[in-house]
C-alpha cells in the first residue's frame, strides 16, 4: 500500500515560532521602543503618563480591532476617521439638544452600523473595491460633519455620565482603556474562536472556496463594515467625552493611523492572515513612539515623519528579515 | 448499496461504444448516473453537442480528450455549476435538473476543484470542516472536529502528522488529499475530480492515486479528469473519450492501451 509521504515532524516550538513570527517580531519592536523612551527621556515610565498613553491609544485600539476584521477579509477601511468625527459631532449636536446621554450612546452604534452596513453592501453585494467605496466614504462623511457644524466645534456641558466615558478611572485604569481592552479580547476571541470569525478569515483566505461551502460568504464580508462602523461609532463617543466637545475636524489621519497598528501588527494586507495580538502590539508601538517623540521634545511635526518613517522600517524588516529568518532557520524537515 | 459487490463484478467489460438509449444498460442495472443527449452553448460555441453517459456505483470513469473538448464543461454540468440547454440526467434512475452547485450537492455529487478550494490560511481540521463548523455554544468546538477530523484522514489513510497546522505549509499532495478527503467525507455518491495529480510530484500522484482507489471502494462513483493517460490505467474501470464537445468513445480498461487512447483524443478515429 503506498503510504502518503511525510514531512519530518519538526519540532512544535519552531513550528510555534514560523508562525508567531510575526507577532514575536512586533513585540520585539515594541520593547525596543519603550526601552528607549525609557533610556532617553525621564517621565516615559511614570505611571501618569503610562495611563495616557493607553487612553489615548484606547479610540486607535477600538478601531484598529475592526479593522483587523476588515484587512483580514482582504477589505480595507479608509473612512474610519471621517466616521469616527461624524459621530463625534452628531452625538455632541444631540448632547447639545438635550438628548439624555445613554440614548444618544446607543443612537451612535446604530448610526455606525448603519453607515458600516451601506458601505458594506457596496463592497459585498456590488462588487466595487473597498478602496474606492470607503474613499468615497471618507469625503462624504467628513463632509457632512463640515456641513452639520459649519466646521464649528460644539460643546457638551453639563453630562458627567458621557464624560466618565472618557475620563473616568475604575481601579485606577482610564475608562476608555477598560472599554479598549473589552473590544479587544471580545475581537480576540470572535475571529479565533466562533463560527463567525472563521467565516470572516475563510473570505479573506478563499473567497471562492467559502462560498463554494456554503458559506454566507458576501454577508461576512458586509458585516465586516458594520463592526468597523459600530467601533469607529463607540471611538467617535470616546472621543467627544474625553474631548468635552465634538468636532467635524477630530479625528484628522486617524485611518492612517490604525491602519498602520494593523499591519504593523503582522496582518496581511491580501487577507487571510491577522491577528489581534498583533494589533494591540502594532497600537500600542504607534502610541509610544508618539509620545516618546513628545516627551524628547521633539517638534510635532517631525513626529509624523518619524512615525511614518518607523512604521515604513519596522513593516519592511517584518517582511523581509524575520520572515525570511524563521522560514529559511527553522525550516521544517524535508520529505525523505 | 446493498449489491454493490455484485455490481461491480458486473462492471467488469460493461464499457462499450453507444450505451442503451433508455439509461438501463448492462441487463436492467441502474447507472448512478446517466446522461443523455446533454448540450451546452457559450454563445454561439457548442461546448457540448449531445453526449451520453453512463456512470456506474463504485466506478471510476476516467474523461479524456484535448484541450477545450468539454471535460470541464460536462463534469460542472453534472455537478450543478452549468444547467444544460438539452438533454436529460438520471440520477439513480431518477430525472434531475439542477438548480445550481449546492442543489447537486444535497444530492450527494460532490467536487474536487482543480485548484482544491482550501483555506491557506485555516488549519487542516478547519478545513474538512469548513462551512459546517462544529460549534459548541457560540464557540468552536475544536476538540471534536479535531478528533472527528483525525478519524475522517485515518479512513482513507491519509496521514498528516498535526492537524493544528496550516494547509498552507503542507505539500501539494497532502492538500491534494486534504481536499478530497473533504469531498469524501459528505458521504457522496458521486465524486468529480479535476485534474487532481497535474501539479503533483510522482510519489505524491502515487498517493493520490492510492486514495482515490480507497474513495472507489467504499462504493463511490469517481469521475476523473486528467491528462496523465498512465494515471487512468491505475484507477479507472472506463475511460470515456471526448472530442470537440462529444463523446467519440467508451471503452473499458482491459480493452484498450495507451496507443488506442491517443489515437481516440487526437481525433484519429478508429473503425468502431
Ligand atoms: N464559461 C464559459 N464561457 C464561454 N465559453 C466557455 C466557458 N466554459 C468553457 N467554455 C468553452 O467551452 C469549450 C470547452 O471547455 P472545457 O469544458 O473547459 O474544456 P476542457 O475542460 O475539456 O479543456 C472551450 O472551447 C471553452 O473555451
Ligand atoms: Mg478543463
Amino acid at each position: 500500500m503506498t503510504a502518503y509521504t511525510e514531512r519530518s515532524q519538526g519540532s512544535p516550538w519552531a513550528d510555534f515560532l514560523s508562525e508567531q513570527a510575526q507577532v514575536l517580531s512586533i513585540a520585539f519592536f515594541f520593547l525596543v521602543c519603550v526601552v528607549f523612551f525609557a533610556m532617553t527621556t525621564d517621565t516615559f515610565m511614570t505611571l501618569g503618563n503610562l495611563l495616557n498613553v493607553i487612553r489615548q491609544a484606547a479610540p486607535i485600539l477600538i478601531v484598529a480591532v475592526a479593522m483587523t476584521f476588515v484587512i483580514i477579509t482582504g477589505g480595507i477601511d479608509l473612512s474610519v476617521g471621517s466616521q469616527v468625527a461624524l459621530v463625534n459631532a452628531v452625538a455632541a449636536i444631540a448632547l447639545a439638544a438635550g438628548l439624555p446621554w445613554p440614548v444618544v450612546v446607543v443612537a451612535m452604534l446604530c448610526f455606525g452600523a448603519l453607515i458600516g452596513l451601506g458601505q458594506g453592501w457596496f463592497v459585498a453585494y456590488q462588487g466595487i473595491p473597498a478602496f474606492i467605496v470607503t474613499l468615497a466614504g471618507l469625503s462624504m462623511l467628513r463632509g457632512i460633519a463640515l456641513y452639520l457644524t459649519q466646521g464649528y466645534s460644539i460643546p457638551i456641558k453639563g453630562v458627567p455620565g458621557f464624560f466618565a466615558l472618557g475620563r473616568g478611572e475604575l481601579f485606577g485604569i482610564p475608562v476608555p482603556a477598560l472599554i479598549a481592552i473589552a473590544v479587544a479580547i471580545l475581537g480576540y476571541v470572535v475571529i479565533t474562536s466562533t463560527r463567525y470569525g472563521r467565516q470572516v478569515v475563510a473570505v479573506g483566505s478563499n473567497m471562492e472556496a467559502a462560498r463554494r461551502v456554503g458559506m454566507p460568504a458576501r454577508w461576512a464580508i458586509a458585516s465586516v463594515y458594520v463592526v468597523a462602523g459600530v467601533a469607529s461609532a463607540l471611538a467617535g463617543l470616546l472621543i467627544a467625552a474625553r474631548l468635552g466637545s465634538g468636532s467635524s475636524n477630530a479625528a484628522v489621519g486617524f485611518e492612517l493611523q490604525v491602519i498602520a497598528a494593523v499591519v504593523l501588527g503582522g496582518t496581511s494586507l491580501m487577507g487571510g492572515r491577522g491577528t489581534i495580538v498583533g494589533t494591540i502590539l502594532g497600537t500600542l508601538t504607534i502610541a509610544v513612539i508618539g509620545n516618546g517623540l513628545i516627551l524628547m521634545h521633539i517638534s510635532p511635526f517631525f513626529t509624523q515623519i518619524v512615525t511614518g518613517a518607523i512604521i515604513l522600517i519596522a513593516i519592511w524588516l517584518n517582511t523581509r528579515i524575520f520572515t525570511a529568518n524563521f522560514r529559511f532557520g527553522f525550516a521544517r524537515g524535508n520529505r525523505p | 448499496m446493498s449489491d454493490r459487490q455484485q455490481e461491480n463484478a458486473v462492471a467488469v467489460g460493461s464499457g462499450r461504444v453507444n450505451p442503451a438509449r433508455n439509461g438501463r444498460a448492462d441487463g436492467g442495472r441502474v447507472p448512478r448516473i446517466a446522461l443523455r443527449d446533454i448540450r451546452k452553448n457559450f454563445g454561439s460555441l457548442q461546448a457540448l453537442r449531445g453526449v451520453d453517459l453512463d456512470i456506474y456505483p463504485g466506478e471510476c470513469l476516467g474523461l479524456v480528450g484535448d484541450n477545450a473538448a468539454g471535460k470541464s464543461t460536462l463534469t460542472k454540468i453534472i455537478s450543478g455549476t452549468y444547467i444544460p440547454d438539452d438533454g436529460t440526467m438520471h440520477l439513480d434512475g431518477e430525472p434531475v435538473r439542477f438548480s445550481g452547485p449546492a442543489d447537486a450537492r444535497r444530492r450527494n455529487i460532490e467536487m474536487v476543484f482543480q485548484d482544491l478550494s482550501l483555506c491557506d490560511h485555516i488549519d487542516v481540521a478547519g478545513n474538512l470542516f469548513l462551512g459546517r463548523e462544529v460549534t459548541r455554544g457560540p464557540f468552536l468546538d475544536r476538540k471534536t472536529m479535531l478528533s472527528e477530523a483525525r478519524k475522517m484522514l485515518d479512513a482513507l489513510e491519509i496521514r498528516i502528522p498535526r492537524l493544528s497546522s496550516k494547509v498552507a505549509q503542507l505539500s501539494g499532495g497532502q492538500r491534494q488529499a486534504i481536499a478530497i478527503a473533504r469531498a469524501a467525507s459528505f458521504d457522496p455518491k458521486v465524486l468529480i475530480m479535476d485534474e487532481p495529480t497535474s501539479a503533483l510530484a510522482v510519489a505524491e500522484v502515487e498517493a493520490v492515486l492510492s486514495l482515490i482507489n480507497r474513495v472507489k471502494a467504499t462504493g463511490v462513483s469517481v469521475i476523473l479528469i486528467t491528462h496523465r493517460l498512465q494515471d487512468l490505467f491505475r484507477v479507472c474501470d472506463r475511460i470515456a473519450v471526448m472530442y470537440e464537445g462529444t463523446m467519440v468513445a467508451e471503452r473499458s480498461i482491459a480493452e484498450t492501451d495507451l496507443e488506442d487512447l491517443v489515437k481516440l483524443i487526437v481525433g484519429e478515429k478508429d473503425e468502431r
